[in-house]
C-alpha cells in the first residue's frame, strides 16, 4: 500500500459516469460526479433516492454488478486509478483499504454462519494469521463496538438486533484498518436513537482508525451533524458541493435549498450552538 | 427434538397403516391368482378341487377383513409372514435382498453427486456462458433419456464393445458400476438445476454482496456461503430420491439383473405373492418416513434458524 502524504486525497474521483447498458442501448444514471476525500475526513453524499448516491457508492468499492457499468471518468484511490488498475489489485483493496458498511444489516452477514466465524473469515483472507489470532482480533473488535464479545462471537445473524448487526458490521469493516469506508445509508434501517449511537461509535472508530469516510445519505440533518463536507446529488449529478457549513447557511442550488426545508428547521438565532426545532419528519 | 421424533413415530404408524390396507385392497382387486402360480410350479394339470384346497391352505377363502386382520395380527407380533411360492419367511427374502439394493443406492449417489454438484455450481458461477450452456444440454439429454435404454447403452458400449465391465448380475465392484452410473446419471439434471438456480439465488442476496465488499474470495462465497444455502431445497428432493433408490430401482435392477429389493417385488407382483408385496410396501414406507426424518435433521444442520424455531416449540 503507498504511504500517503497529509494533503493528499484518498479518494479522488473525477468526472464519473455510470450507466446502464442493456444490449446496446445505454441509460445514463450518474453523470460529470467529481470529488474528494482526504484521510480522517468525512464527506456526505445526500440526494433523495434514485438520484444516484448508493451506486456512485457501488462503484468506488468496485461492486458494481451488469448491467451498470462505467462509462467515463476516473476512481482514484490512493492514486491509483481503480476502473484500470488490475483486477487483484482492486479486489485486495476491498475489505481491506475500502470498508463498507450497507443500509440492509440484515443482508450484512450470511445467515447461517456464525458472526464470528464471518469475521474471522475476513481477517484470515487478508491478513496471515492463526486462526486463534484471527479470533482474538475479532473479539476485541466486537469489544470496542461495545458489545458482549464472548456472546456475540458466537451468535448467529437472527440472533441479534439491527443495533448489534450494524456495530458488528463496523467491526467487520474497520478491523483492517482501510483507508476508507463507505458507508451507504448506515442507519436508514435502524431506529433514531440506535442510528445516533451507531454514528457516535462510527467517529469515535474513525478518529481511532484515522480513516476517511463517504457517508451516503438522504437524510441532510444527520448529515451536517456528521460531516465536514456534502455533496448534494439529484437526478444523477453533483449540483453543489460545500463545507458542511455553507450547505447549512448558504446553500446555493434551489434543489439543497429544497432540501434543507424538507428537514425540521435548523437555526442559529440563539448563539453558535445548533438549536433543532419541530418534529423529527 | 425428541418429541419431534415421537410425533413422527406416531406419524409412521399411521402412514404403515393406511399404506397396508391400500396396497392389500388393491393387490385383492387386480386380476390373477397365486393359487395358480403355487400350482402351476409344482404340477401339470390343475383341478378345481386343488385349488380350493390350496384356497383353503392359505387362508385366501376368508373375507377380506378377516384376511386383512390375520395378516396385520401377526405383524402386531413382528412375522411378516411366509413367501406363497417358496415358502421362506418374509422377513429373510427381504434382508437377503436388502444389502444389494443398499449397495446400489450407494454408488447411484455417489455418481449422482459427482456429477450433479461440479455441473450445477459451474453453471451457475459461469451463468449464461459456455459452461453454463453445456450443463444445460447435459441435463435435457439426461431428463430426455430413459434409464432402461441409457443402461442398455452403457451395457453396449462398456461390456460388449469394451469388454471392461460385466454386462449384468453382482458380485465385487464391478458390477456395481454400470447400474450405478445408469441411476446417478437419470437423477441428475433435476440436481443439477436446482443447485444452479438455488446458487444463482443465494449469489444476488444481500450477504453475498457483502461478503464481495469484504473481499471474501469469490470460490470461497460460492462454496462456504451460497452453496449452503442452495443444498435446502436439494435436500428435500434428495430426501425423496433417497426412499426411492432404497426401495430398490425395478427397471434398472431387472435391466443388470441386480439382486435388489426392486427386482424381487417386480416377481412377486408377477406370482401375485401377496405376503412378499405387503412385507415390501411396509419397508419401504419405513425408508419413506425415516428418509424425511433425515431431511428434516439435515435441515436443522445446514440452517440454524430452523433448529431454533423448531427447538422453541413443536
Amino acid at each position: 500500500m503507498k504511504k500517503l502524504q497529509e494533503g493528499h486525497p484518498v479518494l479522488k474521483v473525477n468526472q464519473l459516469a455510470i450507466s446502464v447498458l442493456n444490449k446496446g442501448s445505454i441509460h445514463s444514471i450518474t453523470e460529470d460526479i467529481t470529488f474528494e476525500i482526504h484521510i480522517g475526513e468525512t464527506l456526505a453524499i445526500v440526494g433523495e433516492s434514485g438520484s444516484g448516491k448508493s451506486i456512485t457508492a457501488s462503484a468506488i468499492a468496485s461492486l458494481l454488478a451488469r448491467p451498470l457499468t462505467v462509462t467515463h471518468g476516473q476512481i482514484l484511490f490512493q492514486g491509483t486509478n481503480l476502473l484500470e488498475a488490475p483486477a487483484r489489485y482492486v479486489k485486495s483493496l476491498r475489505g481491506q483499504a475500502i470498508g463498507c458498511v450497507f443500509q440492509d444489516y440484515r443482508g450484512s452477514f450470511t445467515p447461517f454462519i456464525k458472526v464470528g466465524h464471518q469475521l474471522v473469515e475476513v481477517i484470515r483472507t487478508h491478513a496471515q494469521v492463526t486462526h486463534a489470532e484471527a479470533k482474538k482480533m475479532a473479539m476485541d473488535w466486537l469489544h470496542r463496538v461495545k458489545l458482549p464479545a464472548e456472546r456475540s462471537f458466537r451468535s448467529y445473524p437472527y440472533q441479534l438486533s439491527g443495533g448489534q448487526l450494524q456495530r458488528i458490521a463496523l467491526a467487520a469493516a474497520l478491523m483492517l484498518k482501510p483507508a476508507l469506508l463507505v458507508a451507504d445509508e448506515p442507519i436508514t434501517a435502524l431506529d433514531v436513537i440506535t442510528g445516533r449511537a451507531i454514528m457516535d461509535l462510527m467517529e469515535d472508530l474513525q478518529r481511532e482508525v484515522g480513516c476517511a469516510i463517504l457517508l451516503i445519505s438522504h437524510d441532510l440533518r444527520q448529515v451536517i451533524k456528521r460531516s465536514h463536507r456534502i455533496a448534494v446529488m439529484q437526478n444523477g449529478r453533483l449540483v453543489e458541493t460545500g463545507s458542511r457549513d455553507q450547505i447549512r447557511d448558504d446553500p446555493q442550488h434551489p434543489y439543497t435549498q429544497a432540501l434543507l426545508r424538507a428537514c425540521p428547521r435548523i437555526t442559529r438565532k440563539h448563539g453558535p450552538h445548533i438549536q433543532e426545532t419541530g418534529m423529527w419528519r | 427434538m425428541l418429541l419431534q421424533l415421537f410425533s413422527r413415530m406416531i406419524q409412521l404408524i399411521f402412514v404403515l397403516l393406511m399404506l397396508s390396507i391400500a396396497t392389500f385392497l388393491l393387490m385383492k382387486m387386480a386380476p390373477g391368482d397365486p393359487v395358480l402360480t403355487i400350482l402351476k410350479a409344482s404340477e401339470g394339470a390343475v383341478s378345481q378341487l386343488d385349488q380350493e384346497q390350496v384356497r383353503e391352505q392359505l387362508g385366501l377363502n376368508l373375507p377380506l377383513i378377516q384376511q386383512y386382520g390375520l395378516w396385520l395380527w401377526s405383524v402386531l407380533q413382528l412375522d411378516l409372514g411366509r413367501s406363497l411360492v417358496n415358502n421362506r419367511a418374509v422377513w429373510d427374502l427381504m434382508m437377503d435382498r436388502l444389502p444389494a439394493t443398499i449397495n446400489l443406492t450407494a454408488g447411484a449417489v455417489i455418481v449422482l453427486l459427482l456429477v450433479s454438484v461440479p455441473l450445477g455450481v459451474v453453471a451457475a458461477k459461469y451463468k449464461g456462458k459456455w459452461p453454463d450452456h453445456l450443463s444445460r444440454l447435459f441435463a435435457l439429454i439426461g431428463a430426455s433419456i430413459p434409464s432402461f435404454w441409457l443402461g442398455l447403452l452403457l451395457v453396449y458400449a462398456f461390456a460388449f464393445k469394451l469388454n471392461w465391465l460385466p454386462t449384468m448380475g453382482s458380485g465385487d465392484i464391478r458390477h456395481l458400476i454400470l447400474p450405478s452410473i445408469t441411476l446417478g446419471f437419470v437423477m441428475a439434471p433435476e440436481y443439477i438445476r436446482l443447485l444452479r438456480s438455488g446458487i444463482l439465488d443465494a449469489l444476488s442476496q444481500e450477504y453475498v454482496r457483502a461478503a464481495r465488499a469484504r473481499g471474501i474470495a469469490e470460490w470461497r462465497i460460492l462454496a462456504k456461503h451460497a452453496l449452503r444455502a442452495a443444498l435446502l431445497p436439494v435436500m428435500t428432493i434428495f430426501g425423496m430420491s433417497l426412499s426411492g433408490l432404497l426401495a430398490g430401482s425395478v427397471v434398472t435392477e431387472t435391466l443388470f439383473a441386480w439382486p435388489g429389493l426392486g427386482s424381487m417385488v417386480m416377481e412377486a407382483i408377477i406370482q401375485r405373492n401377496y405376503p412378499v408385496i405387503q412385507g415390501y410396501v411396509l419397508l419401504t414406507g419405513v425408508f419413506v418416513v425415516t428418509a424425511n426424518i433425515l431431511v428434516d435433521l439435515s435441515y436443522r444442520l445446514l440452517d440454524p434458524r430452523i433448529r431454533a424455531k423448531r427447538g422453541r416449540g413443536v
